[in-house]
Parts: structure tokens; sequence; C-alpha cells
């Protein structure tokens, strides 16, 4: 036999086309995919919730979270006021299980709502909102969120949403960074829309207790004012709360669309002791002359 | 073209040898069937998805192995081996290889 | 926040490993098609009887070459995202032809003055198939019989 040696013109042995193209097109649809996934999911675990009442939601999570009713401490006076302004928001709001407050001593401006009926209100909020109205405006909203079960929904959806992406990457992990941030986008944006509707409830509830919206945006106002520096739009895709600036104008939307006014807002009334205000360094013109 | 793994093809004389050719291909399931293998692993038994997928690429090397003999001229492909390998997590390679020969 | 910073390293190991990739592996193929040119005169046989009719043979010995090459974040991601739709890992098949192609050449190169390679067998292994933050490479090892003729003997 003779040997008769050549080299193939063309390699059949890998793919022509762009690995670029492919790259793209893959992670397109792995995004859509998971996006998919999680809306139908979200529409899954809404409807589970739903056939949950906010009282047996309190009663499912105080079995795990206490609300605080077993403290030693007296309430303090400021704890007493806000909850007395709760125990007021709590028919308006529709919450008919006991919901206490708490204030803790913090520079952040913020509160939050626990799962199983406690509220803590940060001192950093007691110093940007003065007025009754604007930290009622924040407790119903807090309250709104008992109220649509948002704990439950949020926890439901992050159990099943993290439950399926380990199952369908496996151990891989370059895909799971793609993955997660899909994800992490997908919870954020309902986040939001659940911080929104609790807004939504609150100012209902305002304006159901004191027949008018006075002080609703006081809040969000006093926050944007003290806010400085760049703000990368892209991060807001991954927060959990919409910009301050959306939630003023969704309020102010709704005010018009629902007919409420606005009116005279009071402030808030601390029955405190002079000595107390002393210590803490608070001005003493705290309490109304 | 004649495809086998003898050092003949019986019945025909070599003429000519072209050297070596080989085809190749690496395929991966897909999630689906990743979550299907981790039940059998509970349960036991006969991996079909995975037969199939790893029966189609064999056969996708061999095609590919004959179209690079067919450019060299040949029509024949001897000595025919088969080698099976994982080289990354959840994608399994192919390769088959033989000497491309004209035969009469 | 740490959303932004993982997905900008993402995007940052996935661009390095294309481009720089792409380089090493055009370079490759083009030694590796140069050298073949100059190796088409040492032919390789899978079988066990030599190419044509051979003068007497002075020695044969057993020949090997072999070569470990390594993926790139590219081509990883590539196919952790092909194990999401199933399909030909088209990222890795390039990988693989230059593996081998690049053994045989080692193999030929690792024997001067052989006139043949008979019985060439081709063994492919993988070192830590490339899970979590592991390298990914695939080592070839192609070995053969290469002969050596009687020198003053008439050649094929």
């Amino acid at each position: 036999m003779k040997y008769l040696p050549s080299l193939p013109r063309k390699n059949d042995n890998v793919s022509h086309n762009h690995p670029l193209r492919e790259f793209f097109l893959l992670l397109a649809g792995v995004v859509a995919l998971v996006l998919a996934a999680y809306w139908s999911l979200g529409l899954f675990v809404d409807f589970a919730v739903e056939r949950i009442s906010p009282e047996r939601e309190a009663r499912l999570f105080s079995a795990a979270f206490s609300n605080g009713a077993d403290k030693e401490d007296p309430p303090s006076d400021r704890e007493a006021a806000l909850q007395e302004i709760v125990d007021n928001l709590a028919p308006c709001i529709d919450i008919t299980f006991p919901v206490r407050v708490g204030v803790q001593e913090s520079e952040a401006a913020n509160a939050a709502a626990f799962p199983g009926g406690r509220i803590v209100v940060f001192s950093g909020l007691l110093d940007k909102v003065k007025s009754e109205n604007g930290l009622a405006f924040v407790l119903a909203h807090e309250l709104g969120h008992y109220k649509n079960r948002d704990h439950l929904r949020l926890m439901g959806r992050g159990i099943v949403l993290v439950s399926l992406t380990a199952m369908v990457t496996g151990g891989n992990a370059d895909i799971a960074r793609v993955v997660a941030p899909a994800r992490d986008v997908g919870q954020a944006r309902y986040s939001q829309s659940r911080e929104s509707k609790a807004d939504r409830s609150a100012l209902e509830a305002l304006n159901c207790h004191y027949g008018h919206i006075g002080g609703a945006t006081e809040f969000f106002e006093a926050m944007s004012a003290g806010r400085g520096g760049v703000d990368i739009g892209a991060l807001h895709y991954f927060s959990s709360h919409p910009e301050l600036k959306e939630r003023i104008d969704a309020l102010n939307d709704l005010a018009g669309a629902m007919g409420f006014s606005s009116g005279e807002v009071a402030r808030i009334r601390f029955e405190r002791e002079d000595a107390g205000a002393a210590e803490e360094g608070r001005p003493s013109g705290w309490r109304d002359q | 073209m004649f495809v086998t793994n003898t050092e003949m093809v019986h019945g025909k004389t070599i003429t000519a040898c072209h050297g070596v050719v080989a085809g190749s291909t690496v395929r991966a399931k897909h999630a689906g069937r990743d979550i299907m293998a981790g039940l059998k692993n509970i349960f036991g038994g006969e991996l079909k998805g995975y037969t199939e997928l790893l029966g189609e690429s064999r056969d996708q090397a061999i095609t590919r192995m004959k179209a690079q003999a067919k450019q060299m001229g040949a029509n024949a492909i001897v000595n025919v081996r088969f080698s099976t390998s994982s080289v990354a997590a959840g994608a399994a390679e192919i390769y088959v290889y033989g000497t491309a020969v004209t035969v009469e | 926040m740490e959303n932004l910073i993982n997905l900008g390293v993402f995007i940052i190991l996935i661009s390095c490993g294309y481009v720089f990739g792409k380089i090493a592996e055009k370079r490759h193929y083009k030694s590796i098609i140069n050298r073949e040119r100059k190796f088409l005169t040492l032919p390789a046989v899978s079988g066990k009887n030599p190419v044509g009719e051979v003068p007497p043979i002075r020695r044969a010995q057993l020949v090997q070459g072999s070569v470990v090459i390594s993926v790139d974040y590219f081509k990883r991601m590539l196919a952790g995202l092909r194990n999401f739709f199933g399909g030909t890992v088209r990222s890795y098949e390039t990988l693989l032809d230059r593996a081998r192609r690049e053994a045989l050449l080692r193999l030929k190169e690792s024997c001067p003055g052989a006139r043949q390679i008979i019985n060439l067998r081709i063994e492919t292994s993988s070192i830590s198939k490339g899970g979590k933050n592991r390298i990914g490479s695939v080592e070839i090892l192609a070995y053969g019989t290469a002969l050596y003729y009687d020198i003053g003997s008439p050649s094929a």
C-alpha cells in the first residue's frame, strides 16, 4: 500500500459558530427562565398565603418570636405614646391581635416590624419625625405589613426560590454566579411592591383615623433632605425598598386619586420627666410649652 | 465508507493509507436529566436519558471522523477505537479514532 | 451592593477569559498546523501492521507524548450554561482538539529518526473537572510503537 498523507482543509471536530453569540443566547435564556420560575412560583406562594389570616400568621410566629410582652421593664414614655398610636390605628387597619411597640436607641432612622407582632422604632427616627401624624404613618406602614402577611410571603418565596436554584444548579458554582443576581433582583422587585402596598395601607389608615393625610410624607421628606452624595441608579434594582422620591410621588398620586385631603398635624407629645431629658442631652424644649 | 475495528476490511485489499483520523464531541446533559438522575441515585436502575445522550454523542463523533476521512480522500477507516471521558462537571466527551485507508 | 460587585467580578473574569483564551488558542492552532505539516512524512497508524512494505526493522520502541491544557473562565462559564439546557458543549471541543493534536505532535517529536508509528493509542483524563473554584483541565496521553529501520537498507 502507498502512504498518501494530507491535512484536512476544514476541521470537523470543532463548531465554527461564534462563542460570544452562544454565550449571550444561553445567558438570556437562563435569566429569563429564572425570572419566569420566580414569577410563577410567586403566584403559587401568594395563593397559599391568601389562605392564611393575619391572626394565624401571628400565632404561627409568636411561637418562635416573642412580642416583648414578657419584658420586665415597664414601657418608657415614648414607648407608651407610640403604643397608644398603634392601638388607635389597629381597628382602622383591621388588626385584631396584639402588637407591641418598643423603642431602640440608635442613630438609624428606621422602624421594623418583626414576625409575631413586635414593632421596633429606632430613636433616630423620633429625631427626624416630629409630628404625631408622621409617626402614625410610619407605624401604620408597619401594621400594613402585618395585615398583608408580608413576612410569610417573603419567607415563603425565599425558601422556594433558594431550593429551586440549589436543585437546578447543583454544585456548579459558576452558574450560581449568574442565577443568584437574577434571583435577587426578582426578590428585590417583589419586596418593593410589598413596601408600596404597605404605604398604601398606611395612607388609608391615616385617613381613616385622623380624617386627613397630613404628615404622611414627613418621614420620606426628612430622609431625602438629609441625603447627599452620588446615587447609583443600578443599585435600586437590588434594593428592598422603592426610591424615596418614588414613594412620595406614589403617595401624592394615591391621595389625589382617593380624594384624601391634607390637614393640620399635631406635634407628638411624650410626657417626660425633666431629669430624664437632661441626662440624655435632649433639648429641654422637647415638651411642648 | 467502511468502518471496522479490525486491521483490514475483510474481502478487500488496502491500497493506500492516509494517516490517523479522529472525531470527537462533548455533550452535556440538561438540568432535567440531572434531577432525574439524582432520583435514580436513590432507587437504582438504568439511566435511560444518559444512555440516549451518550449514544447520540457516539454517532456524532463517528460522523465527524468519517467526514475527516472523506476530506483526506479515504474510503474506509480501520482499527477504530473509542475513548470516553468526563472533562467537565456534567459533560462527557467521546473520542473515536482510526486509520483512514483506501480499499478496493 | 454585594450583588453588583459580584456581577462586576464576573464580567471582568469572563472578558479576560475570552480575550486571552482566544489569543492563546489562535497561537496554538497556528503552531499545531505548522508542525503537522512538517511531520506529514512520519506516518502514524492505529493498527498493528506497518504501512506498506518495510525493510528490516532495527528497533521498535514505545514512545509517548502528553499534554495538559486547561480551560479559561469563559469556556467554563459557557459549559456551565450549557449544562442547564443540554447539547453540544462547543467551547470544549476546540480545547480537546488542540490537546489531542498537540499530544500526537509531541509523540512524533520525541522520536527523531523514527520511520513509522504503529499501534497508536490515545488516552484522555480530566484533572479536577473544574468544580467549585478549581481548575478544570484535561490531560491527553498518546502512545505507540516507533519503528526504526536498519540503516543502509532501502526505505519503503
